[in-house]
């Protein structure tokens, strides 16, 4: 199973959690006070909550429901309606692996074993989600190479393309130079609005 | 196909107020239904193959497309001289109708959904309750629950240690009792109606009968409709969107037990519509 570029690093800060996707699943990722990275099925076990609805303290995600407060390694640690129990530590998670690196959060099936993509010299510098799919968005981009994989390069540099059902794509965009950013940037919401101009039409 | 026992019960469609000669089209159970008032004023309610059997009761009308064995609940309280009825208009979510009465029956989210309003951090404890599906009128009961709040009415003007009983009449309604900051020795009485669209969409009716002469109507909704605002926010954001009714899919707690009795008392009837039998 490939990782997925699941957001910028610079765009997941200390104490935040967000939804995401990886392999067909919701999943909720987060960083702790510390910059610990965790990624979980965005579900708290007691009630099916959304855990990405939730809050991070310190070394802690709590859900939004009954603040029922998990640790980094997804195991539960406090409920709050009742102080003084230990939670059996049969409560827990349903948890991702998880890595930062190249300046992306990447996130994949407990135990993949894939490597993660080259992104040698390419710096990545926003992400945007494009209302449309990978093989919609491969066509507007004959000059990219190749369309294959996660990775295409050209253009200020490339996209990292993580597809969002058949219909959804989430695209983050890489430069080779940090000084072609607002360009960049332009260029691909230009990109964003051929691409869903061509499926409205 | 729809269980019979779905069938047969209670379920609020509108508010009997804003029923018109021109009538209102709405669902129930997934099925198209037709309110409307006649030329002797009652009201009706029309499905594809007939009339349905209708009561018009705490404000709201009641429909059943079945064959109910027994007549629509009574709230006996909420006949007190005395009483203001408040009937808070609707909020529609996209949830199992059961998910919204189970939701309601529960106080543990009180600090963290309805945050310094009906709870609190550090205030988060739930106490042991007492919790019974009482077999003589065949409805779920908690009583003896307590918990702190910040502002437990909008009547109330601090903090106090708030007394709850809870009741399920009814598979998608469910009742209230709750010490009364301006009479205390009473309960009010705060409600809500569940009509189920169908089994992942809800219209949810509060009510309530209170004791309460002096906060403006306006305010007493705006304050209910806040508090359920907040709860579709949960109500939306669960997973599955039915109510799983067979154990592994869920982990209850002490806390609980009230959801746990209503699960199973669900499951006797064979009510499932909006619920997950199967494990997934």
């Amino acid at each position: 199973m490939d990782w997925t570029a699941v957001c910028l690093a610079a765009d997941l800060p200390e104490k935040l959690v967000i939804a995401a996707e990886c392999a067909g699943a919701g999943i909720a990722v987060w960083r702790s006070a510390t910059g610990q990275l965790a990624a979980w099925a965005d579900r708290c076990p007691h009630r099916g909550m959304r855990l990405s609805h939730g809050f991070v303290r310190g070394e802690t995600l709590n859900c939004i429901y009954h603040g029922w407060t998990y640790g980094t390694d997804g195991g539960c640690k406090r409920i709050p309606a009742h102080p003084g129990l230990v939670p059996p530590a049969s409560i827990k998670v349903v948890r991702f692996d998880i890595v930062q690196a190249q300046g992306l959060v990447w996130v994949a099936p407990l135990g993949a074993s894939a490597a993660l993509p080259d992104l040698a010299g390419l710096i990545p510098v926003r992400s945007l989600v494009i209302e449309g799919a990978a093989q919609q968005l491969a066509e507007a981009l004959p000059e990219f190479t190749p369309h294959q994989g996660q990775v295409w390069r050209g253009g200020y540099g490339g996209l990292v393309v993580q597809p969002l059902g058949d219909t959804r794509c989430r695209v983050h965009l890489l430069v080779r130079d940090l000084a072609d950013k607002v360009s960049a940037s332009r260029w691909a919401e230009a990109l964003r609005q051929t691409v869903e101009m061509e499926l409205n039409a | 196909m729809i269980a019979q026992a779905v069938l047969d019960a209670w379920y609020p469609v509108a508010m009997a107020s804003q029923v018109t000669t021109a009538g209102q089209d709405t669902q129930l159970l997934g099925m198209p239904v037709r309110v409307f008032r006649q030329t002797d004023h009652s009201i009706a309610v029309q499905g594809a193959t007939g009339p349905l059997q209708v009561r018009i009761r705490f404000d709201h009308v009641w429909a059943s497309p079945g064959t109910p064995a027994q007549d629509l609940f009574t709230i006996p309280e909420a006949d007190a001289p005395g009483r203001r009825h408040v009937p808070c208009g609707v909020v529609r979510v996209k949830c199992s109708p059961l998910r919204a009465v189970e939701n309601f029956l529960d106080i543990a989210h009180f600090p963290f959904v309805h945050t310094d309003v009906l709870g609190a951090e550090p205030h988060t404890e739930v106490n042991r309750y007492e919790v019974a599906i009482r077999d003589d009128v065949d409805e779920v009961w908690a009583t003896k629950v307590t918990f702190y709040q910040p502002q437990a009415a909008k009547s109330a003007a601090g903090g106090i240690t708030t007394e709850y009983m809870y009741r399920v009449p009814a598979p998608t309604a469910a009742v209230l009792y709750k010490t009364c900051p301006a009479r205390p020795g009473e309960w009010d009485v705060i409600t809500i109606f569940v009509q189920p669209l169908g089994p992942e969409l809800c219209d949810v009716w509060p009510w309530m009968a209170l004791y309460d002469d002096t906060t403006p109507m306006a305010e007493l909704i705006a304050f209910q409709q806040m508090i359920f605002l907040q709860d579709r926010s949960i109500l939306e954001n669960q997973i599955p969107r039915l109510l799983p009714l067979d154990p592994g899919m869920e982990v209850p707690t002490q806390a609980d037990l009230t959801s746990i009795a209503y699960r199973r008392w669900l499951k006797r009837h064979g009510l499932t519509y909006g619920a997950q039998v199967v494990a997934a």
